[in-house]
This record gives structure tokens, sequence and C-alpha cells, in this order.
């Protein structure tokens, strides 16, 4: 009787995908340079920690409890956190910057955005467009190289009208990029999508 | 940072598109004798409409075992999994509660009773053991990437996890959003599956109510209630025909969203070598 061996259990990264979130909440406020500017690095933990309740309750089903032991946070905490609204922390987050120390419900409502980016596909666009970059490098494929250059401060979902005006002129096996475009489905939600799209119409072409 | 409600075109569509991939209503046998002729579709005939046996549960439905300790569940779970691998369907055993080695000489000794030949169904048989393994245990997305990696390598077409309470002791408030999980997870699958759901000896007897968990049952196609009663009265002893002191098993389907069912309570019996039989209604049985 065949029995899944440990080898074979497929552990997942709980870290991998909370410093995903950590880094897109990061993007969100502005980038660490943004904290630098107001002499607020102190948000850092918090940030950290409210990326990794997020995780825990959304992805691992965690209970507060659970999560306030694992955080070494109190459970009142964690519940302002996993309470927290996003879309009112956005609205007050200009004036929140100049804080020293972050409120747990606005560190809580901006992980909660940055993890629902994330699952969206958008991940912190710097960070992802380096490491696609350094990926192409070793495998010698370069036009992902070009398109994530050219894509650095677009906001995704993306429209053909911007795609075009921001990669005009990029040619792709002979392809031009306007051609390539043209066959894409639309809107494109995040790089990674818009990279999988071109991948598959230079596949079928 | 788009705050821009979206449009899930992809969500809408008419039931002629959605009916073009619906699954074919089928039987899948469970090996309990008396079970599967208690699921019904129906047919149009001249005289009209009629009722047909399904014989057995319907295909890819995700049911609800549930009932208090000593009712028969991992009898009920053990007997359709070596159903299904003597017909073939490659089957993932999620253990909650027993471990791998032990629930192994379980369904050899179970195969045995069902006069099955233990070498023809071990290959089909694959156990995810989530009782040694604490985080099979307590971390989902391990389990379902687990299961996901075993349906493909295995080309599993049915489930059984033994049992889902398991899945949320000392956290009954996260039952709902990890049962969801699991059904959600069968459906993209197209698993038959069977969750055994452990039943709180103070809820009332014979309901789904609290089966696992608060509203569990909701979630999943269908429940199937099990409960044991002592023979206390002279009422009782008349009405099940045995006598005082003894115990009687009931069963009963307590509702399947995939296809009609009988509604009425079930007596049922646990041989004395560890096989489930539904026997008559009590309705039946009084006469």
């Amino acid at each position: 009787m065949p029995v899944i061996t440990p080898q074979e259990i497929k552990t997942q990264d709980i870290d991998a995908l909370a410093v995903r979130v950590f880094l897109k909440s990061l993007e969100m406020i502005g980038g660490p340079r943004k904290l630098i500017l107001y002499r607020n690095l102190t948000w850092i933990p918090s940030l950290l920690e409210a990326a990794y309740s997020v995780v825990l309750a959304n992805e691992y089903l965690k209970t507060e409890s659970e999560i306030a032991e694992f955080l070494g946070l109190t459970r009142q905490t964690v519940r302002n956190i996993l309470r927290a609204d996003p879309e009112l922390v956005m609205k007050k987050l200009e004036g929140e910057l100049k804080e020293k120390d972050l409120k747990a419900h606005t560190a809580g409502g901006l992980a909660k955005l940055a993890y629902q980016e994330i699952k969206e596909g958008r991940d912190h666009l710097t960070i992802f467009a380096d490491l696609v970059i350094q990926s192409s490098e070793a495998l010698g494929i370069t036009w992902p190289i070009e398109v994530l250059r050219r894509l650095k401060g677009i906001d995704f979902p993306v429209t053909k009208e911007v795609l075009l005006k921001k990669l005009e002129g990029i040619k792709i096996q002979d392809k031009s990029m306007e051609e390539l475009l043209e066959k894409l489905n639309y809107p494109i939600k995040s790089p990674a999508h818009l990279l999988k799209e071109i991948r598959i119409n230079l596949e079928n072409a | 940072m788009k705050e821009e409600r979206e449009i899930i075109e992809e969500a809408v569509s008419p039931l002629k598109e959605a009916g073009a991939k619906a699954p074919e209503l089928k039987g899948i046998p469970t090996g309990i004798k008396g079970l599967d002729e208690l699921f019904f579709t129906t047919k149009m005939t001249k005289k009209g409409v009629k009722k047909v046996p399904l014989g057995g549960i319907p295909q890819y439905a995700v049911m609800n075992l549930t009932g208090i300790s000593d009712t028969g569940k991992s009898l009920i779970v053990e007997q359709f999994a070596i159903t299904q691998a003597k017909l073939d369907i490659p089957t993932a055993f999620i253990t909650v509660e027993t471990p791998a080695a032990f629930l192994a000489a379980a369904l050899k000794n179970r195969a045995q009773a069902m006069n099955i030949d233990y070498n023809t169904i071990e290959n089909n048989i694959i156990i995810i053991d989530a009782a040694s393994y604490r985080s099979l245990r307590e971390e989902l997305p391990t389990l379902l990437d687990t299961l996901a990696y075993a349906i493909k390598q295995y080309h599993i077409k049915a489930t059984v996890i033994d049992s889902v309470t398991g899945l949320f002791e000392a956290k009954e408030m996260m039952a709902r959003s990890i049962v969801r999980s699991l059904f959600n997870f069968m459906k993209k699958w197209y698993q038959t599956a069977l969750f055994v759901s452990q039943k709180r000896s103070g809820h009332e007897e014979l309901t789904a109510e609290a089966a696992g968990g608060y509203a569990v049952s909701h979630i999943v196609d269908g429940a199937m209630v099990l409960s044991k009663k002592i023979i206390n009265s002279s009422y009782d002893e008349r009405l099940y025909k045995k006598p005082i002191g003894e115990i009687v098993r009931l069963f009963r389907i307590d509702g399947c969203r995939m296809c009609g069912h009988d509604t009425d309570t079930h007596i049922m019996e646990i041989t004395e070598t560890g096989l489930v039989k539904i026997g008559p209604s009590l309705k039946a049985l009084r006469g």
C-alpha cells in the first residue's frame, strides 16, 4: 500500500510569502526611502509582523492565539492587525507616515492590501523585475529584460494603449511588439501575466 | 494601487455554457450493503417521472459522514476505500487519527471480511499519514499541496479523510474555513470524497447540526448521519425488536444537493467481522 513519504510531503514556505507581502507593503508606502525620509524605520518590524499575521491567518488558517504565540505578540495586537480596514488605512497613510510608531491596524491594513496584490500576481515590481532580469540573463533570453525595464513606474492592471506607448519599438523573434500586443488578452493584471501572454503568443506563432 | 471595483466577467455565464461542462450524474458504489440503493435520480417515461436508483453516492460529491464515537464512521470509509480500490479506482486515504501502519492493518482485516484479496487492492489505496506528520495536520496548504501531488502521481479519483475534525482540533472556530478549503479543493480536482466528521455527544442525535463544527454540513454536498441508541424501555424493545440493554445503530441521509435520496431513518448493523450494513427503515420495521 503506497504511503506518501516525508520527502513527498510538499511543505510550503511561510517565510517566502510573508517576505513578499512585507516587500509589497513597503512598496505601497513609497519604498524604504520614504521611511528613511520621515526617520521612521521603526515601522519595519511592525510591517513584518503584520505580513506574517496576514499570511498565517489567510493561508494557514491559524487562530489569533496561534499567531500571537508564533510572533510573540498579544492576541489583541493580532486582532487589530487582522481586523484592520485596508481602504481607511490608505486614506490616512500620509498623516500616519509622520508618526514614529506604526499602529497595529495601519500595519494590518497595509499587509492585507499587499497580500491581496500578491494573490492577484502583482509582486513588488522592482524586486520582481530584478529577479527576472537576472534569471533571463542566466538563461540567455533577453526580451523579458527589455520589457520589464520599460515597465518600471506603471500601475497594473494595464491597458493595451499604455503598453503600446511603453513598449514601442521592441522586437521579439522578428515580431514587432505592436503585432504581439494586438493578440494579448486584456486587461494585463501583472508583469508576470504580461510575460506569460507574450510567451504563449510567441509559441503559438 | 487602484481602489476601483472590479467586474469578474469570467464568473458570469449562461446556464447553457455551464451545462456543457456539467459532469454526468452517476453513482459510485460504496461497498456498504443497503446504502447504494438510497440515492436516486429521475427518468422521464411515458407514464411520467420515474425514480431510478443511482447505485451509489453521486460521482464527484463531497459528503460528510458524521456521528458520535463508535457509530461506524471509520468502518464505512474503509469499506468505501477498499471498494474503490477493487474497482481499480485509485483512492487517497488521509488518516488524521490512526498512523499509516495501523490503518494498513485495519484495511487488511476489512478486505478479508469483505472477501476481497488484499493483494488486488493494496496499490490502489494511497495513504497520506497526517496522524504521524504534524505539518500535514496543522498546515492546510501543506496537506493540500501533498494531496495534489498524490492525485497527479497516482491518478487518484476518490478521497477519504478520517477525520476532518482532527484538522481543526482545539480551534473549532476555524472549522468552516478549513472544510470550505477542502471542499473547494475536492471540486477543483474532481474527487468523490467522504469526510468523517466527529460529532459531540451533547448534540442532538441524528442531526447534522454542528457536525464537526459550526454549520460545516452546509458547505459539503450532503451528510450521512450515524447514531446509536440503548434499548431501555419496552416500547424500544417492541420497535427495534431487540432485548433491553442492547444497542441499535441508526443511519440517515441528512441531505444531498446532487441527487435525490431516501429520507427515512434506517437500522444500521455492524457485523461481528466489522462490516457495516444498512438495514430496513424504522417505518418498515414498525410495519
